[in-house]
């Protein structure tokens, strides 16, 4: 919404800066957005002395001027005959853009140098003759602005409304605005309407047939009017707000729907047929064609203004081409009413137009100020394109719009607000912006709210009123008295917190990527077509193809992400995303949510250490990713922990032999691995890729909390190593499970410390070198002791794997 | 005593073994003078370290020590006219005692080079980078996001957390915004369904704890929303904070006194608001809230569009319309609420000027945070 100072400056007196009343606007909630020069395109126009003219020597029809522009003189060639030397005129410099959209430059004409262009009013849009070039008072200095030189000076107020001040969307709206703030009054425009002769009646009828859809309409008719010119006043106002001047019947209606907000529409009153209106529904099917030429598809829910015949107008949003005003228009019939706000909006929405008229219509016009604005126009239209006013009025109001009486507490508004306000307070404030107040006891007030307010409904609107009229900044800033109640700790939350802490110490970076992504990202990882990740959420209306559906796993994000730096040259990654997947519905029903399921992922290419000085070169294996994992299940406590070669169709995107599956006890948690060639291909990535894939929900199931301490055994510990050659197949998990089994009380630990493949160990067999740790929390073992137990041991595992000792060196 | 199992025994075992099955009585003896006359050597040249001046002295004592000529490189030479089976056991204490003393000596004239400020002949070039340990970063969001939660969670709030696909009902409806309301416009809305969206704010969690909870309720409520828009200031998804208190007796007052309590903690105690009237069709009275600008402290910059100010929260006292919806007794109880969106916050305090940085996850912006 945009007016301009003077404009507002008709009905109300304002004798603040702007830049202050701007921000006092924009402190009782109409936002302003921007504060615009009227005049700022005439910087470059100045006021050009004519200090020679002659004749231009390959044209007879042009001139050649020298025009003194106060800091030189320039050349210029002009075709206008109105000008002499001595004269002051305006010359619109190179790199002035004119009004027309044309953009002055130093050009040849004919042959000779111009460095500018002498203008008319009407193409500096500061009147509307052009006949010739504009000439200014003898008391102009050359070099100044023309602006200035005229004495135009206006500033162009733009505002960010809120959907629910419908009433602020004219000039008048904002002016009872300016009025409250300035704690000054209203001057409405003075209504005086002309004579009419021939009753309206008599040549005209209204049938409403949608009263639901149009509880009001009414019409007045001018005949005999002349089409022309506005006058300049008028083609001003609508040029200050951005409106196009068309003719003087149409102009003067915008400038009503611009003045007090109702929009208006003027037919040709001839080209009605049977010189009647009727409003009704449209035929499903019907097509139409509206004043911008467009055809439109209707269907029965659209209201339609219809003449005898059919139809003319899209009630409230759009004329039709045929009953359009023209230059041979001799009677106009203006139309004024009040549409149902939902009926405009479904319309509009569904033809896809946005009108200043449907946009007002939307958020609901004022019901009592329909015959106002109708009146307006109907006297403006006479006092400009002439004619003769109908005597009368149509006014067909089937549905009237209630009174909103709604009764408020200054006691409640108080509490509300954290105020300390009195009644007459609170009845000032209520009374600045025309409300209707009268107390009805000591506490209590009765309120009418005027119908132009259509936004205020409850006493808590009533309160916001008295608030924002107060001022915000006003009301004391207290702090809430409140119970003590701790929250009940959140599994989910500690969960987070504790893989974000265990991820980055571990050297993984979080990354955030879009919940949506290409519906090709299931073709890429690969997934079997029965893979439930391959139902997904699709979204209607995506803003690019790549966008399109809601993710069903995190890893296409970090593959996305793994290529975005790789074209960056960051070829060392470690990254991890927290985050949700969605699963459709199993069943088919349209209303039920997906299942929102939290994955935690990760991904690690390219070096094992950050490249240093100290380390080259080496590259992140199987087990550097899995080392991650364990760290992850480690720090959530999780027991059963246990990994198994990747055996389930879950993992197609992992690479068979070089992945695994982590459980906690029975229950599957993700996998562990190396992505596949294929898959890599698939995101146009070259380097090898590690990646964990873990579902949250279920460790936040397994995890569990921090153990209970044990004591420390003061006895000490003795170590046994023993090297096994077994069978390459032999999972060394297998080994430790078998041990651990046995349930020796004796041993504290065992770990693999040494993993050998190679000469001397024959073809098809590994050595996999244990250390055992033995202890006691009683006493101290013995050597013997020690030997015999793990003799036991070492004969157990032998027979259990089928496995040699190596042979003895010498 | 061997075990035949033990493949690989640690030097410790061997020497222990050795040690066992020494032979004979009289090597034994001439093997202890020597070892006591090293012990001896050793308390000698320790007690004289500890009486040094300077470092010369401490030079001269380490060259009769254990210099080419010391002592103690003597007798380590005269080992080898031990029998064999000995030596090593002498050989090894030989040597302890030698590393001792070098230590020893070693700090002494560090303690003297010290005192005169000499560079030691063998130093390190301490400029060259340390070893490296891999550090991770949170994304900024989520950083973001956690200071704004702890914040209310030192308030007593508690985090909630809610859907993203969420029903249009609980996205508009409930709060007030029916399906031909004009403040649909102030939502570009990603449809999966006629009555299936992605929830274009975290407002709709509001009601789910309402319906789900009575009063009093103080919540704080983070995730994502998402919105058809894509540009310098705006991505198709995002990230917001909602938070909700309800009970008896709050006001308009309470809602500024606890967001300002939120914009000191999360700028500074010199960051001024300014709270000024707007329109959520959820909220009655609506507040859109403004913070002095952290650019420009106020004075009018670019980031400010030369104002002063910068708007960073939506809020107001939740609409009747919406506890009726929700079954609360609006006579009884009255509450606010405000959202706010994190990465405009982060853009502010981290000076990032382009919101689709958040989302393309390049290390070398994700590092610096
Ligand atoms: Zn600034």
């Amino acid at each position: 919404m945009k007016v301009s100072l003077s404009w507002l400056k008709d009905y109300v007196t304002i004798d603040v800066d702007v830049v202050k009343l701007a921000e006092a606007l924009t402190m009782v909630g109409l936002e302003v957005d921007a504060l615009v020069d009227r005049y700022a395109y005439l910087d470059r126009v100045v006021v050009g002395h004519i200090v020679e003219i002659a004749p231009h020597s390959n044209a007879h029809t042009l001139s050649v001027c020298r025009v003194d522009v106060g800091n030189g003189i320039r050349p210029v060639v002009c075709g206008a005959t109105n000008i002499k030397q001595g004269d002051l005129v305006p010359i619109a410099l190179p790199g002035a853009q004119l009004p027309s959209g044309h953009t002055i430059q130093v050009g040849e004409i004919r042959g000779q140098v111009s460095e500018g262009m002498l203008c008319s009013e009407a193409e500096l849009a500061v009147g509307t003759d052009s006949s010739g070039i504009l000439l200014l008072p003898g008391t102009a200095t050359p070099g100044i602005g023309v602006a200035a030189a005229l004495g135009l000076s206006d500033t162009i107020i733009e505002f960010d409304l809120t959907p629910n001040r419908s009433d602020c969307l004219s000039v008048i709206g904002i002016a009872r605005e300016v009025a409250a703030i300035l704690k000054t009054s209203l001057r409405y425009p003075r209504l005086k309407l002309p004579p009419g002769e021939t009753p309206i009646e008599k040549i005209t009828s209204v049938i409403i047939e949608s009263p639901d859809h149009c509880p009001r309409y009414a019409a007045r008719v001018v005949l005999d009017v002349q089409i022309g010119e506005s006058p300049s006043w008028l083609q001003e106002r609508l040029h200050s707000v951005g409106l196009r001047a068309i003719n003087n019947v149409v102009d003067v209606t915008n400038f009503v729907l611009m003045e007090m907000g109702q929009p208006l529409h003027a037919f040709d009153f001839d080209r009605l047929a049977e010189h009647r209106i009727v409003v009704r529904t449209a035929r499903e099917g019907q097509a139409f064609t509206t004043l911008d030429g467009a055809e439109r598809t209707l269907n029965s829910d659209m209201l339609m203004i219809c003449d005898g015949k059919g139809p003319v107008a899209l009630a409230g949003i759009m004329g039709g081409l045929e009953s359009e005003i023209e230059d041979d228009t001799r009677s106009a019939l203006i139309e004024s009413a009040y549409f149902d706000p939902i009926t405009i909006r479904r319309t509009a929405k569904r033809l896809g137009v946005n009108t200043e008229s449907s946009y007002r219509f939307e958020r609901g016009v004022d019901p009592d100020g329909i015959t106002k604005a109708l009146d307006r126009a109907a006297q403006l239209m006479v006092e400009t394109a002439g004619g003769k006013l109908a005597s009368g009025v149509i006014d067909n109001y089937p549905r009237p719009i209630p009174e909103r009486v709604i009764e408020v507490s200054v006691k409640r508004t108080n509490r509300l607000l954290g105020s300390r306000l009195n009644q007459e307070e609170v009845i000032s404030y209520l009374k600045s912006v025309e409300l209707n107040v009268a107390p009805l006891d000591k506490d209590r007030l009765r309120v009418v709210a005027p119908t132009f307010r259509v936004d205020i409904e409850r006493p808590e609107d009533l309160m916001e009123e008295v608030a924002r009229l107060r001022g915000y900044d006003q009301i004391p800033t207290t702090h809430p008295l409140s119970h003590v109640v701790a929250s009940p700790q959140d599994k989910k939350l500690e969960c987070r917190s504790r893989l974000r802490e265990i991820l980055t110490g571990c050297g993984f970076s979080e990354i955030v990527t879009y919940s949506f992504i290409g519906k090709d990202a299931c073709n890429k990882l690969l997934l079997p077509d029965n893979d439930p990740r391959r139902q997904m959420v699709s979204i209607l209306n995506p803003l690019t193809e790549d966008q399109a559906v809601m993710r069903t796993s995190l890893v296409p994000g970090l593959l996305a992400t793994m290529y975005r730096n790789s074209t960056q040259r960051n070829e060392d990654l470690r990254i991890f995303e927290l985050g949700k997947i969605f699963l459709s519905p199993p069943t088919a029903d349209r209303d039920e949510l997906p299942e929102e399921v939290q994955m935690i992922s990760g991904l690690w290419t390219g070096a094992r250490y950050d490249r240093t000085w100290h380390l080259k070169g080496e590259k992140v294996d199987f087990y550097d990713i899995k080392g991650i994992v364990d760290s992850v299940c480690a720090g959530l406590n999780i027991k059963g922990l246990r990994y198994t070669p990747l055996d389930s169709p879950g993992f197609p995107y992992l690479r068979l032999g070089h992945t695994a599956e982590v459980y906690a006890g029975d229950e599957l948690l993700g996998a562990v691995g190396e992505l596949t060639h294929e898959v890599l291909q698939n995101f146009e990535l070259k380097q090898p890729a590690y990646c964990f894939d873990l579902n949250f929900d279920r460790l936040v199931h397994c995890m569990t909390e921090k153990k209970r301490a044990r004591p420390i055994s003061r006895f000490p510990a003795t170590t046994r190593d023993v090297a096994l050659i077994v069978d390459d197949a032999i999972e060394a998990q297998g080994v430790l499970d078998y041990i651990d089994g046995l349930g020796e009380e004796l041993i504290g630990r065992v770990e693999i410390f040494d993993v050998y493949k190679g000469p001397p160990i024959s073809r098809g067999k590994k050595s996999l070198a244990l250390r055992f740790t033995y202890r006691s929390y009683e006493r101290s073992l013995t050597d013997s002791e020690v030997n015999r137990i793990h003799e036991t041991m070492t004969q157990k595992v032998l027979k259990q794997f089928n496995a040699q000792l190596p042979r003895r060196s010498a | 005593m061997r075990y035949a199992l033990c493949s690989m025994r640690s030097e410790a075992t061997d020497a222990l073994c050795a040690m066992r099955y020494a032979p004979c009585a009289m090597r034994e003896r001439i093997t202890k003078s020597m070892k006591q006359e090293l012990k001896r050597i050793e308390q000698e040249a320790l007690d004289a370290i500890k009486v040094v001046s300077g470092l010369t002295e401490v030079k001269t004592l380490k060259a009769r020590y254990i210099g080419r000529k010391g002592v103690v490189t003597t007798l380590l030479r005269r080992i080898s006219s031990l029998p064999p089976e000995e030596r090593p056991d002498t050989g090894r204490l030989a040597n302890e005692v030698r590393k001792r003393l070098e230590e020893a000596f070693e700090k002494a004239l560090q303690a003297f080079e010290a005192d005169r400020g000499e560079i030691p002949a063998v130093a390190l070039d301490v400029t060259l980078p340390g070893r490296p340990l891999a550090r991770g970063r949170l994304h900024p969001i989520t950083q973001m996001t956690q200071a704004i939660c702890e914040v209310f969670q030192r308030l007593g709030f508690e985090i909630v957390e809610g859907p993203d696909v969420e029903l249009d009902y609980y996205n508009f409806e409930a709060l007030n915004i029916p399906r031909d309301h004009p403040a649909r416009d102030m939502h570009d809305t990603f449809y999966i369904s006629e009555n299936i969206v992605l929830r274009t704010h975290t407002s709709p969690i509001q009601i789910r704890v309402m319906e789900s909870q009575s009063p009093p309720v103080r919540i704080i409520a983070p995730g994502k929303a998402y919105r058809v828009d894509y540009d310098i200031s705006h991505t198709p998804m995002f990230y917001q904070v909602e938070g909700l208190m309800v009970q008896e007796n709050i006001s308009f007052g309470d809602l500024k006194g606890i967001l300002t309590t939120l914009v000191h903690q999360i700028f500074d105690e010199e960051t001024s608001l300014r709270f000024r009237p707007s329109f959520f069709p959820f909220t009655e009275p609506s507040a859109e809230v403004d913070i002095q600008c952290v650019i420009c402290r106020g004075a009018g910059c670019r980031v400010c569009s030369h104002t002063g100010w910068l708007e960073v929260l939506g809020a107001g006292m939740v609409h009747p319309a919406v506890f009726e919806m929700v079954g609360y007794d609006t006579e009884r109880y009255s509450g606010f609420a405000f959202g706010m969106g994190i990465e405009r916050i982060a853009m502010l305090k981290y000076g990032i000027e382009d919101i689709r940085r958040f989302y393309e996850n390049d290390l070398r912006f994700l590092e610096q945070f």
